[in-house]
């Protein structure tokens, strides 16, 4: 399955991973992790470990989870990327609005 | 050689409920389809066209087999291979037997419809 | 549709043929019992023309019967219904395999023994009934994509033509521009706009929508009207990116946005201003192959509302000779046959191994090319290069437009001023500039009175209220510490204002629009100015940096100083258009 989902921090954190190439395909199964969420959920992690390719309508995808998750207030994690997905998100700035590590 | 009834009571019971007030039509139809057949079949005999006579026994064999009368329907089958076989030899006994037969289908009937 | 509610409530029509009377008339007692409508014939010729008739949805046949036995009135149903599936089945007592075989060879589905069985009869009509209505379902459907698809090709067609004519125009055919854009075929989104600028100059924009097809294109109408809009009504780079990552905001849903980069550039005073929001790096090359990289420092546009959006650009001095070169990434993302991609690598391993006479636009078509190993199938590239060139080598801006027939307004006068912190915030030329072009006679001489409002405006702002020293301007280090100063100064602006009032009226010969610009500014000796007095050679440091007095000197009629030299009155004069060989220049 190309997206995992699971709860760590008592509920309060959404952990979402995706494998292999984040892009248009992976639409649906993206929405479908975190809409109709538990409203205890606080906080997001999209966990980039096993993903080989970004495409700009992830980067869309980035942002439809930021607005449902509150837009300027949604704290939202993007982590362990390899390089060539760092360097995606960096020539768009994605560093602005959101927390990359 | 198994012989069949000259009627079949269950066939002609369903054809009554199916037919219901047509029932009667339905045996007027037969009776004088079947007088045509066998005069065809007569003419074909004497015009030697052993092609027509089997043809001819064919569909005539049909229609009894629906109508229920399903010794009479045997002995088309038996006119219809002579045809076939071209043994127009055994047509004129086959005839025979077919009026013969014929004779007590119209009397069982007429008794069911007395009914 | 429901099928089985379509079995038991619509009837059938349903042709038989048997030559027999009496088995003619047990089956169509039998189908009217289930509720078909029946049609019946005695023979194979009237079938098929009764077929032809009525187009019955079931045929039942019998295979022996004079003048035209089932089996060939079975094939000629079965060309005459053609694609709709009509099933067709077989009335025989025959028993032999053999003839069985030919009934299915003519178009027959399947049989059905004497002595008739009501519940067979019934089971197999429910059954081809079903897979008649299927089929039907099937070729309805089958017929409604294709037309549909045909139109959404339609409508891309034309799509395509409209895109093209907005996405790759303005003046992109100058002579400082080289570029390429992807061809008709592909229609990836991306935009490639250029326009002059009224003041000189040039503003550039290049856009990659997300997305691919019509939905990435629609983003490229509304831009190219903001963008050549405000561009030919003197508005800079800065407020043109603005408009558009607004409008883009509210247009776009939240997940599409627009990849860009603006290049401002100004051949006077010899800089480029560039901003880039998510496109790969820029590069400005200088003769020598010396190359440097103007990174994506912005979030794409169409994300942040307005009070979040940074407009700043960079600046980068950038003389004659100097070459701006701008990609989408469809540049980077080209591949060879083996799925490598082109990358960062492909683009600075090229700019490391350009020679001195090369021309980089050349050289990085020639490279991809190499790289892809195919020309024209699946070209994806955008790829544009400006180059600097020196000002009195530009062709002046083409009379735009003839004197207009219809009279516009003759006799008027406006003034506007601005004052404190709007004087940071907002310019004022653009209005000033749309209220002079309502003068049919002034229209064609957008870009000098453009010129002359912009001197007047940027001179008492600059040096009369802020007091800024011109000759900070002219070095290298100054410019940077100049822009900084001046935005510092700005937001010490209380009691400040601004004053510019326009006259115009007609003479025998066409008209006179006088400007005055008054500002609260300490003003300046204007009796003692050295340029003002003799106007020769540019004076060091203080107000009015020779070259824009010079400036305006030449575009003026006249030029007149009041007060403490805070209140400047400037005089135009534009003649009625004569003919092509009494105009000058």
């Amino acid at each position: 399955m190309p997206i995992q989902t699971r709860r760590d921090d008592d509920g309060q954190t959404l952990v979402i991973s995706i494998e292999g190439r984040f892009d248009f395909s992976t639409h649906q199964a993206f929405r479908d992790a975190y809409e109709h969420g538990d409203p205890a959920v606080r906080n997001y992690i999209v966990d980039l470990s096993d993903t080989t390719y970004l495409d700009s309508s992830a980067l869309g995808m980035l942002l439809l989870l930021r607005d449902y998750a509150g837009g300027d207030s949604a704290r939202i994690v993007i982590e362990n990327c390899n390089n060539d997905v760092r360097r995606i998100l960096s020539i768009s700035n994605f560093e602005q609005l959101f927390n990359i590590r | 050689m198994t012989d069949k009834p000259h009627l079949d009571e269950e066939a002609l019971a369903e054809l009554r409920d199916v037919m219901e007030d047509e029932f009667e039509v339905l045996i007027q139809t037969y009776l004088a389809d079947s007088r045509d057949r066998i005069r065809a079949l007569r003419e074909a005999l004497e015009a030697e066209d052993s092609d027509a006579f089997a043809k001819t026994a064919h569909s005539f064999k049909g229609s009894c087999i629906n109508i229920g009368a399903p010794r009479l329907g045997e002995i088309c089958l038996k006119a219809e291979m002579a045809g076939k076989e071209s043994r127009l030899g055994d047509a004129p006994d086959l005839l025979n037997d077919i009026d013969q037969e014929f004779a007590q289908v119209i009397h069982g009937l007429d008794g069911l419809m007395a009914r | 549709m429901d099928d089985s509610a379509a079995e038991h409530s619509s009837p059938l029509r349903i042709l038989i043929a048997d030559d027999s009377d009496s088995d003619r008339l047990i089956l169509k007692t039998l189908l009217k019992r289930l509720g078909h409508e029946v049609l019946d014939v005695a023979n194979g010729l009237d079938a098929v023309s009764l077929f032809q008739r009525e187009a019955p949805d079931l045929v039942l046949l019998d295979a022996l019967m004079p003048i035209m036995d089932g089996m060939e009135a079975a094939r000629q149903i079965k060309v005459l219904a053609g694609e709709r599936l009509v099933p067709l089945i077989f009335l025989t007592s025959l028993s032999e395999a053999g003839a069985l075989a030919r009934c299915l060879e003519a178009g027959g589905d399947d049989f059905l023994g004497k002595p008739y069985n009501r519940i067979i009869i019934e089971a197999k009509i429910k059954a081809f009934n079903r897979m008649r209505l299927m089929h039907q379902t099937l070729s309805d459907q089958r017929d409604l994509i294709r037309e549909r698809n045909r139109q959404l090709t339609e409508e891309q067609e034309i799509a395509k033509r409209v895109f093209d004519n907005v996405a790759h125009s303005g003046c992109l055919d100058a002579a400082s521009i080289r570029y390429h854009a992807s061809p008709q075929s592909i229609f990836n989104g991306d935009v490639l706009f250029a326009s002059p600028r009224p003041a000189g100059g040039m503003l550039i924009f290049m856009g990659d929508f997300t997305g691919h097809g019509l939905p990435a294109a629609i983003g490229a109408m509304p831009v190219a009207e903001i963008f050549y809009g405000m561009t030919n009504k003197g508005f800079n780079g800065e407020d043109v990116l603005r408009e558009i990552n607004q409008k883009l905001k509210r247009i776009l849903p939240t997940g599409m946005f627009c990849c860009g980069a603006m290049i401002e550039a100004d051949f006077k005073l010899n800089q480029i201003q560039i901003w880039n929001g998510g496109l790969p790096d820029g590069w400005l090359i200088r003769p020598s192959g010396e190359h440097l990289a103007l990174p994506s420092r912005h979030l794409p546009l169409g994300i942040l509302s307005p009070d979040q959006f940074n407009a700043d650009f960079e600046r980068v001095g950038a003389a004659p000779g100097d070459r701006v070169l701008m990609m989408t990434d469809g540049f980077l993302e080209s591949a060879d046959s083996e799925g490598n991609v082109f990358g960062e690598q492909g683009v600075t391993g090229t700019l490391d191994q350009l020679e001195a006479h090369d021309h980089p636009f050349d050289a990085m078509m020639a490279a991809v090319h190499r790289f892809t190993g195919n020309f024209e199938d699946g070209d994806d590239l955008t790829l544009c290069c400006l180059e600097m060139m020196d000002e009195a080598g530009l062709a002046p801006l083409p009379d735009r437009a003839s004197p207009s027939a219809l009279a516009g307004p003759a006799e008027w006068r406006c003034t506007y001023e601005i004052r404190e912190r709007t004087l940071g915030e907002f310019s004022p030329l653009p209005l000033l500039l749309h209220i002079c072009m309502e003068v049919p006679g002034l229209r064609r001489k957008s870009g000098e009175i453009y010129t002359l409002l912009a001197e007047l405006y940027n001179n008492a702002l600059e040096h009369g209220v802020l007091e800024l020293p011109s000759d900070w301007k002219h070095s290298p280090e100054g410019f940077g510490r100049y822009y900084a100063e001046r935005n510092r100064r700005l937001a010490n602006v209380e009691g400040h204002y601004i004053r510019i009032t326009l006259h115009h009226s007609l003479k025998p010969d066409g008209g006179r629009l006088r400007v005055v610009c008054e500002d609260s500014g300490q003003g300046f000796d204007f009796r003692n100015h050295p340029s003002v007095a003799s106007g020769i050679s540019p004076p060091k440091g203080g107000r009015y940096a020779g070259r824009g007095l010079l400036l305006l000197k030449r575009l003026a009629e006249t030029i007149r100083f009041h007060e403490q030299g805070n209140h400047v009155e400037i005089v135009y004069d534009w003649q009625f258009a004569r003919t092509a060989e009494d105009r000058d220049d």
